[in-house]
């Protein structure tokens, strides 16, 4: 160290001066000051206004905002709904990535083309996938109602995006399949890295196949698990164009996870109110931090990332 | 390993609140300054505009910049929104004291109350108010001032499938709301995933189908002194016909109450589908396209009225005050009402005129004779009242419900009247 470092007096090694120091981390203080700190403020700032439906602050509104938020008649509802989208989704994700993962780690003909094509829904904007499944979902044009009905799957064509029951699990369906990419590359990541040597001694010890499974790879995937989960907990949270664009024809907000709560009472609803978006937003980030934390306070993620 | 300890929380904490961005915006304290004369002269001025087709609403704006900026030597910033942002980034701009000088978007009311607003008086050349058709002027008018300069009119008729027609036997459009529904009924009954009327009452537009029907109806949305009407008898009558059509006759497509006008109904219409639809100018340019549809436009059926009644939209060129723009944007619309502006730029959108010197030229347009000779009788949603800016979200979020099978159009319209009565 301190022959990277000769002008520095001796006494004082491995330690950079506090101003030297503040000019290197400047760049990333900066970031996150106007990436993470500024947007904060500014948020909760609208969320102690009162606004016009114009967008025009017209006073303080205290936590009166924050009241209306929780006095909302459909709270319930859409908190229902969040809960039943991230927990569904993510579960399903990870379990069916745990299965792609494993058949992608192996060695096969094509395996190279099937790895890009499970990325093709990672590359797609949301938007555009969203707006593709509206038309695939179609109750009168679209090809699943066709394809299901024609396999004798379905005795009936189904409105998947209109009829009530199937609206929450068309969603899911759509979440899963652009979260697969993901999930699926750090599993098979986290698969890659563990050393052959570990399995051989296994097998020498008479492990099973299942048992090699269950003992052997899933407590080394851990981090891999922990992390995909975390992070997909995160991105399907605060998933906007899935939930929005397939069901921007329902009216209401039977189907609205928290995020699209959020914009609705910004723009689409009769609330129309800036300030009590805000706060709903301000529920949101608390919510899912604690979700987070919970998760991890469950999964004893100090030892999982040891 | 704490290190990578926090790496995780850091990530994740940045993931999560990168949400936080994007959920409030800013809150500024106040928008708008409060314009007049006084000061320095501004040397270009903001338009942010809504995009009403791809084709020609930039087009049009460009060379409308261009011929403004030789005229009076100030310069034209043009911005075009899509329709589906364009309330939104509006918003936001007023929320962040970032007003644009000229807004064309679908209300004005919310703004002119908020004191943000030139009147007429202030910017609208007096030849110009006076061109200006009266149903329009009368929308326009917020506390007793003309703030709404209207930008063009669409008006909304029956489109019907005369190949549908023909299939069915029935010789003609329905005038009445009992032929309406014996059509759709043996149009439905020719089969093959036929629907007789598609009736889109999602989020979209709802506003504008139940409107339609609940004008041909004697309904109104307020009574002639300004107060809410929402739920008289008239428009209960009106969203039990339309629930009845979709779940007693089941002569509508399914779930109209989920279907929205753009992707829901009009594709149903443009592939022989359904025999009837409530369309309007670009519906009929996406048909003569397509050369799918051998279709025809008819006056809307009605009942409890002395004739048939036209439902029209109009949008409006809203003036924002603004320190030293009051002239430039006097100029602004100077240019915009020229005939060879105006005239030329809803033509080639597809749409109707807002001005008597407008409607003569239209006129002698055979295909535009069903709606023109309606215009000056045509009916408008209240846009002068700033509360219907929020009733109009309730309606759109809550009407549609009224049609399923469990839906209570009376209650629906009872809450909607509540919403109304409190302020929106």
């Amino acid at each position: 160290m301190p022959a990277n470092a000769p002008r520095r007096k001796p006494g004082r090694r491995g330690r950079l001066p506090f101003w030297t120091a503040l000019l290197w981390l400047s760049p990333a203080l900066v970031l996150i000051a106007g990436v993470v700190a500024y947007p904060v403020v500014e948020l909760v700032k609208a969320s102690l206004g009162t606004y016009s439906i114009t967008g025009l602050r017209t006073g303080s509104a205290g936590l009166g905002n924050f009241a209306k938020v929780l006095h909302h008649p459909d709270l319930g509802t859409v908190l229902r709904n969040t809960a039943e989208w991230v927990v569904l989704v993510v579960a399903i994700t990870i379990v069916l990535s745990l299965g792609l993962a494993q058949f992608l780690s192996k060695q096969f003909f094509g395996r190279r083309v099937v790895r890009w094509a499970i990325i093709v829904p990672w590359a797609a904007s949301l938007v555009i996938t969203a707006r593709l499944f509206t038309l695939l979902f179609d109750f009168y044009h679209g090809l699943i109602d066709r394809v299901l009905v024609a396999l004798h799957v379905l005795p009936h064509p189904v409105d998947f995006l209109g009829d009530d029951h199937w609206t929450m699990p068309s969603m899911i369906v759509v979440g899963v399949f652009v979260s697969l990419p993901f999930t699926c590359y750090v599993l098979l990541a986290g698969l890659a890295a563990i050393p052959d040597d570990v399995y051989e001694a296994a097998r020498i010890d008479g492990a099973r196949p299942w048992q090699l499974y269950r003992q052997v790879t899933l407590p080394l995937l851990r981090p891999a698990l922990l992390v995909a989960s975390v992070l997909n907990i995160i991105y399907v949270f605060n998933s906007f164009p899935i939930v929005y664009t397939l069901n921007d024809r329902n009216p209401g907000f039977r189907h609205d996870t928290s995020i699209t709560f959020m914009y609705k009472l910004a723009f689409k609803s009769a609330e129309h109110s800036v300030g009590m978006s805000a706060a709903a937003g301000v529920f949101n980030v608390l919510g899912i931090l604690v979700v987070v934390l919970a998760y991890l306070k469950l999964v004893s993620w100090r030892e999982a990332v040891r | 390993m704490a290190l990578k300890r926090t790496a995780l929380l850091g990530g994740a904490m940045a993931a999560l609140v990168g949400l936080a961005g994007c959920g409030g915006g800013t809150g500024s304290s106040s928008s708008g300054g409060n314009g007049g004369n006084g000061g320095k002269q501004v040397s270009s001025i903001k338009l942010v505009a809504a995009e009403y087709s791809a084709d020609h609403t930039k087009a049009f704006w460009d060379q409308f910049a261009k011929t403004y900026k030789q005229k009076y030597g100030i310069d034209l910033n043009v911005q075009i929104i899509s329709w589906d942002d364009i309330a939104q980034q509006s918003t936001t701009m007023v929320q962040n004291n970032n007003a644009p000088d000229i807004l064309n978007i679908n209300y004005y009311s919310s703004y002119a109350k908020d004191n943000l607003l030139y009147s007429a008086d202030d910017v609208l050349p007096s030849s110009v108010q006076s061109d200006l058709l009266d149903s329009f002027k009368i929308s326009g008018t917020f506390n007793d001032k003309l703030y709404g300069f209207p930008d063009l009119s669409s008006a909304r008729a029956l489109f019907y499938n005369k190949t549908l027609f023909q299939r069915a036997g029935i010789s003609a459009p329905p005038t009445n709301w009992n032929d309406f529904e014996a059509d759709a009924k043996k149009i439905t009954a020719l089969g093959g995933g036929v629907v007789g009327y598609a009736e889109p009452l999602g989020p979209e537009e709802a506003q504008a189908e139940f409107s339609i029907w609940t004008f041909n109806n004697g309904g109104t949305w307020q009574d002639d002194s300004g107060h809410w009407t929402i739920n008289s008898d008239r428009n209960v009558q009106t969203l039990q016909f339309l629930k009845k059509l979709a779940v007693t006759d089941k002569v509508t497509q399914n779930n109209p109450g989920k279907t929205n006008r753009t992707d829901g109904a009009f594709p149903l219409f443009e592939n022989n589908k359904a025999g009837m639809i409530v369309g309007f100018g670009p519906l009929s340019a996406q048909l003569d396209k397509d050369k799918k549809v051998n279709y025809g436009i008819a006056p809307m059926p009605y009942q409890n009225v002395s004739g048939p009644q036209t439902y029209g939209v109009t949008d409006y060129l809203d003036a924002f005050k603004k320190p030293g723009n009051q002239q430039a944007v006097k100029d602004f619309y100077e240019l915009y009402y020229q005939p060879d502006q105006v005239n030329t730029w809803i033509k080639s959108e597809g749409f109707l005129p807002v001005t008597k010197s407008g409607l003569q030229v239209f006129s002698s347009d055979a295909a535009l004779k069903v709606y023109i000779d309606t215009l000056p009788n045509i009916h408008l949603t209240p846009n002068q009242d700033p509360t219907w800016d929020k009733v109009l979200l309730a309606v759109q979020q809550q009407i549609g419900a009224a049609v399923a099978p469990n839906g209570d159009p009376k209650k629906v319209l009872d809450t909607l009247q509540q919403t109304a009565q409190a302020g929106g």
